[in-house]
């Protein structure tokens, strides 16, 4: 039924839907990874980057790719805020973070991303809003790749390169290793454990920020206030198959879903291949709970 | 207070009465929470149907949310696990009663009966994966049910794909009502039982810390499977009540927003407790009723922030804070 | 939290003073705020001399929008009655009174609403919400109390299927959405093979589904058939199959975003049909906003333009009756209420059914439900947004659907011929 070409194609389309996938998901990475929390709120920072990029390419007229550095600055700082009015009061002082930090970090996140959503929607209304920028296409034999995406990859994959080799080579990043393996150790070695998860909180929400701008290069059509409310859950699902903290999962996690999402498609109905690609996390979870990779 | 006394002496005289000296012995040793919950109940029961129509269709609102509350709390509130994805189960029973009534032709009870078994049969099947994994992962993969669940439907014919199931069966507020009832009624009869005893200590035992509880030899999977599947068949039913009442079932039974609001009842209550449910159902509900003529915008964001702040500052919720706070309130507060 | 509770049936009188206080004082608080509720709706005056039409409307959730723009339609348009002296009755001439209130898109919030809509603040006539999920739970009241409700935003034909006895629909139904692109393909290119790609939500893919019947039926070839859902992000997979398919034409969509989506694919996957017709997006001036170039030579049907000028001599030609503004009457009204402001087809549809609701009581001369809904099982009326006429399911048949298309960065009327202002142009060529 299908042909080469079409497989081909989605692949192709996959891999680079897997890429954008990435980038959002990155920083709920890091952070999962790295405090054992997550922020359910993910969702709503990714909108607020997108929206970011959206108002200063209509301010200024930057390209997404040069926003994401601003909204990376930005995301900085909010996230060094979110951590001290969020995650600092459960976490200050504990050696283990238990079930109870997750339960009441999860719901306090949870009621921040209500208070977020419903904020975007009386500033921003409901209409999408859309940014102008397409860098063209390549035509690859058949194939004609969008331009705009294949920036976003290799700028995602950039992302992920970087955060490893932050986290491997340098002082602060083996500091914040140190802490998510072991945070009395960590404690022992002279490491500061606020300002190290803090830190890391900061710069997982420069990089989901970032991911918010990436989005709008994919989103062309308009990113609304509920954009978050669809890719959080993709964030949540990319990091779990990949393992949070990892850093390359992102890319394996995000590369996964995508690749399912456009080759199923062409086998089953679209609807069935969103609902498989959201499915695949609950055998994952079962059978490998650290994720696909080792 | 020395006023009312003899006015409760009296109506105290009056019920004995009304019932044998040792049934009320019985009624007695419930403890107050369970009878001031059982006289809210009654009374909804007596006074629904001389109530303005409006109110009456209100309240079967307000019964619907507080048994999804009530189901959420006996999962989320009895043992941790956040359920985040608790609305599948109201969608699945929105879609059972839906099918039923349009392709079988069954009665709208029987639908309810269907919503609730499909519900429980649902949550057996997720809780056996799920409930295996901890914290955020079991709210992850519970989460994904009714996205992957929204999909699912929207793209199978035979349950009306995106025009979901609409359908026609009168105005039958009186049935809906006591249906809800009867569910709420014995959901909130199910919580109290569940809380204390020997299933209580071990529930209690569970959500302090699940691996202690397994070591003095509690068996911890089968209590929570067991509570899970409760859970979801009272939502089931509580969403077939729902699809009823709303006159079908489209999609947007899956939406998330559903799960939240549950979620939000029993933070705001207290998580885990018998009165905590109906307490945040009330706090949600009855102001909704007003914010949405005056300020509509603004409610999502007032809820958004109660629960930031319970969460952060007072995670027992109402229940749970006076619980703690006033050791000589816990008689009242359960 | 772990209180044993063999300590419950300990007698505790003094010690429980303070607690038995706070529980009393919840406990009143809770009564009192349930009092104050009950008194809230309870103390609403029942005025006189007037016609109360109620409705729900998404002014904020999904359909904020679409919500809004119906919102300022429905007000401009009954500030037209009232200023042109009301509605007659009887001899009585009548002021219109809007009563409505937010349903926040959800339809969990539309029985308790129209429940006080109907039986506190005694609305004689209604409007029924936006969308046809919000539509059903509202219909079994409006038939219980016999109100009848004009249906302005529920274009999904499975409302009229249920048996309601009062919902009466001003709009074309989904299913007629994509007929004029359908039926300018047979007449001009009826060798052309089609691909239909639509969303899945309830009126897309009615639209889409009946489309691509309809275009079977009428002996043109589809080569591919597909629904995707509506928060869909990637589109390629489906147009490459489509293309490998061997497809001239393009016909679906569902939304502003999806719509969108299709366009910019479309050109990242090199395919290029020779006819595009999508639904909703293509009307929204945004659509040209953001593709400019692309978005050239690609139609979509349309409910309403400003520019298909309807008049009352139109509608004695074709044995219609006529009421209400002119187009250009209502755009300038309009203007004036909104601050400058372009009705959109949302704002047109729902100020058609105040007007077919006006004129509808008053040829009745009634305000009686079941005059007033036999009237409008049969009236035969015209007004600025198009005709009105329905079946006796109250689905309406004699609205037509217009297809626009984007030529030269302007949205012009390309068919039906009899009011197209400019030829449609074929092939598309990418921008």
């Amino acid at each position: 039924m299908a042909e080469v070409g079409t497989v081909v194609a989605s692949l192709v389309y996959g891999v680079l839907l897997g890429f954008v996938f990435a980038a959002i998901a990155h920083g709920l990475n890091l952070i999962w990874g790295v405090t054992k929390v997550v922020n359910a709120a993910h969702g709503e920072f990714i909108m607020l980057g997108a929206y970011g990029a959206y108002f200063l390419n209509l301010a200024w007229g930057l390209d997404p790719l040069l926003a994401s550095v601003v909204d990376a600055g930005l995301g900085l700082a909010v996230g060094v805020v979110f951590y001290f009015a969020f995650l600092y009061r459960e976490l200050r002082g504990k050696d283990e973070i238990g079930l109870q930090s997750e339960l009441v970090t999860l719901v306090a996140t949870f009621g921040l991303s209500l208070v977020l959503v419903n904020v975007g929607i009386i500033a921003w209304k409901g209409d999408p809003r859309g940014l102008r920028y397409n860098p063209g296409n390549i035509v690859l034999g058949g194939l004609s790749v969008p331009l705009g995406g294949v920036y976003v990859g290799l700028a995602s994959l950039g992302i992920i390169a970087i955060s490893h080799v932050f986290l491997s080579r340098t002082y602060l990043g083996n500091a914040i290793r140190a802490y998510s393996q072991d945070i009395a150790a960590a404690k022992l070695m002279g490491v500061n454990p606020t300002s190290v998860a803090a830190i890391a909180t900061g710069i997982g929400f420069a990089m989901t920020m970032a991911g918010g701008a990436f989005l709008t290069v994919y989103l062309r059509a308009g990113i609304t206030p509920f954009v978050g409310l669809t890719y959080a859950p993709i964030s949540f699902v990319i990091v779990v198959l990949g393992g949070r903290g990892k850093m390359w999962g992102s890319l394996v996690g995000g590369v996964t879903i995508g690749v399912l999402l456009d080759v199923l498609q062409v086998f089953v109905p679209v609807e069935i291949a969103y609902a498989a690609a959201f499915l695949v996390v609950i055998p994952v979870l079962a059978l490998a709970p650290e994720g696909i990779l080792r | 207070m020395t006023i009312l006394r003899p006015t409760f002496l009296r109506l105290r005289a009056m019920s004995l009465r009304i019932l044998p000296g040792h049934a009320w012995g019985k009624v007695r040793a419930l403890g107050p929470t369970a009878q001031g919950l059982g006289l809210v109940l009654a009374v909804l029961a007596v006074v629904g149907p001389v109530l303005p129509v409006a109110i009456f269709v209100l309240l079967i609102l307000f019964m619907i949310y507080a048994t999804w509350a009530y189901s959420i709390n006996l999962i989320t509130g009895m043992t941790g696990y956040v359920s985040f994805g608790h609305v599948v189960f109201v969608g699945t029973g929105g879609y059972a009663l839906g099918y039923g009534v349009k392709v079988w032709n069954i009665a709208p009870f029987a639908g309810v009966a269907l919503g609730g078994v499909l519900g429980a049969v649902l949550a057996l099947v997720i809780g056996v994966v799920t409930l295996r994994l901890r914290g955020a992962y079991f709210a992850i993969a519970t989460l994904v049910t009714p996205l992957a669940a929204f999909y699912i439907v929207s793209g199978t014919p035979a349950l009306g794909d995106g025009s979901g199931l609409p359908m026609n069966l009168g105005f039958q507020i009186g049935s809906q009502y006591y249906t809800i009832w009867a569910l709420l009624a014995a959901e909130v009869a199910l919580t109290w039982w569940v809380t204390r005893g020997r299933l209580g200590l071990g529930i209690r035992a569970l959500r302090e810390d699940e691996d202690a509880a397994r070591a003095v030899g509690i068996s911890v999977s089968r209590v929570k499977l067991i509570l899970y599947i409760l859970s979801g068949g009272f939502a089931g039913a509580a969403g077939a009540v729902f699809a009823w009442y709303v006159s079908g079932v489209f999609p947007d039974s899956f939406n998330l927003l559903f799960s939240l609001t549950m979620l939000a009842m029993i933070i705001i209550g207290g998580m885990g407790t018998v009165l905590g449910p109906m307490l945040g159902a009330v706090i949600v509900l009855i102001p909704h009723q007003i914010l949405i003529r005056i300020l509509p915008q603004g409610e999502p964001i007032a809820i958004g922030v109660s629960v930031i702040l319970i969460a952060l500052f007072l995670p027992g919720g109402i229940v749970g804070t006076i619980r703690q706070y006033v050791p000589d309130a816990r008689r009242y507060f359960e | 939290m772990s209180q044993p509770s063999a300590k419950e049936t300990a007698p505790s009188a003094p010690k429980a003073g303070r607690g038995k206080i706070i529980a009393i004082v919840v406990a009143v608080l809770i009564l009192v705020a349930i009092a104050a509720a009950a008194v809230y709706y309870l103390v609403q005056p029942t005025p006189t001399g007037i016609i109360k039409i109620g409705f729900t409307i998404s002014k904020t959730g999904t359909y904020t929008v679409e919500g809004t723009n119906s919102l300022n339609g429905i007000l401009a348009a009954t500030a037209w009655v009232n200023a042109h002296g009301g509605v007659t009755a009887r001899g009585t001439s009548y002021q219109l009174v809007l009563d409505y209130v937010d349903d926040q898109s959800q339809a969990s919030n539309v029985p308790t609403l129209y429940a006080q809509i109907v039986t506190q603040d005694n609305a004689q006539f209604l409007l029924a919400p936006y969308s046809s999920p919000l539509t059903a739970p509202a219909a079994p009241i409006a038939d219980q109390y016999g109100r009848v409700m004009l249906s302005h935003g529920g274009a999904s034909n499975t409302i009229y299927q249920q048996g309601y006895q009062n919902v009466v629909g001003v709009l074309s139904p989904a299913s007629m959405y994509l007929r004029g692109a359908i039926d300018y393909i047979k007449a001009n290119h009826a060798t052309d093979n089609l691909a239909f790609l639509y969303a899945s939500d309830s009126f897309s893919s009615i639209a889409g589904s009946y489309a691509a019947a309809y275009a079977q039926s009428i002996g043109l070839n589809v080569v591919y058939n597909q629904s995707y859902p509506t928060s869909v992000t990637d589109l390629s997979t489906q147009l490459t199959a489509a293309k490998n398919a061997g497809a001239d034409d393009l016909l679906g969509g569902g939304h502003f975003t999806d719509g969108v989506l299709v366009m910019q694919q479309l050109s990242g996957v090199g395919w290029t049909p020779k006819l595009i017709s999508l639904l909703v997006a293509v009307t929204e001036p945004s659509f040209q906003a953001q593709l400019p170039g692309v978005s050239n030579n690609v139609t979509g049907p349309s409910q309403w333009e400003r520019s298909v000028v309807f008049t009352p001599a139109i509608a004695s030609a074709a044995g219609f009756e006529w009421y209400g503004p002119s187009g250009a009457e209502f755009t300038s009204l309009y203007g004036n209420m909104t601050s400058a402001a372009t009705p959109t087809y949302h704002s047109a549809e729902a100020a058609a059914a105040i007007f077919v609701l006006a004129h509808a009581i008053q040829a009745a001369n009634s305000l009686n439900t079941t005059q007033v809904r036999a009237e409008l099982g049969s009236m035969k009326l015209m007004t600025f947004f198009g005709k009105f006429q329905v079946n006796s399911a109250g689905l309406q048949v004699a609205h037509e659907m217009i297809v626009d298309q984007w030529q030269a960065a302007a949205l012009k009327v390309v068919w039906p011929t009899a009011v197209a202002v400019s030829p449609l142009q074929y092939p598309y060529t990418g921008g």
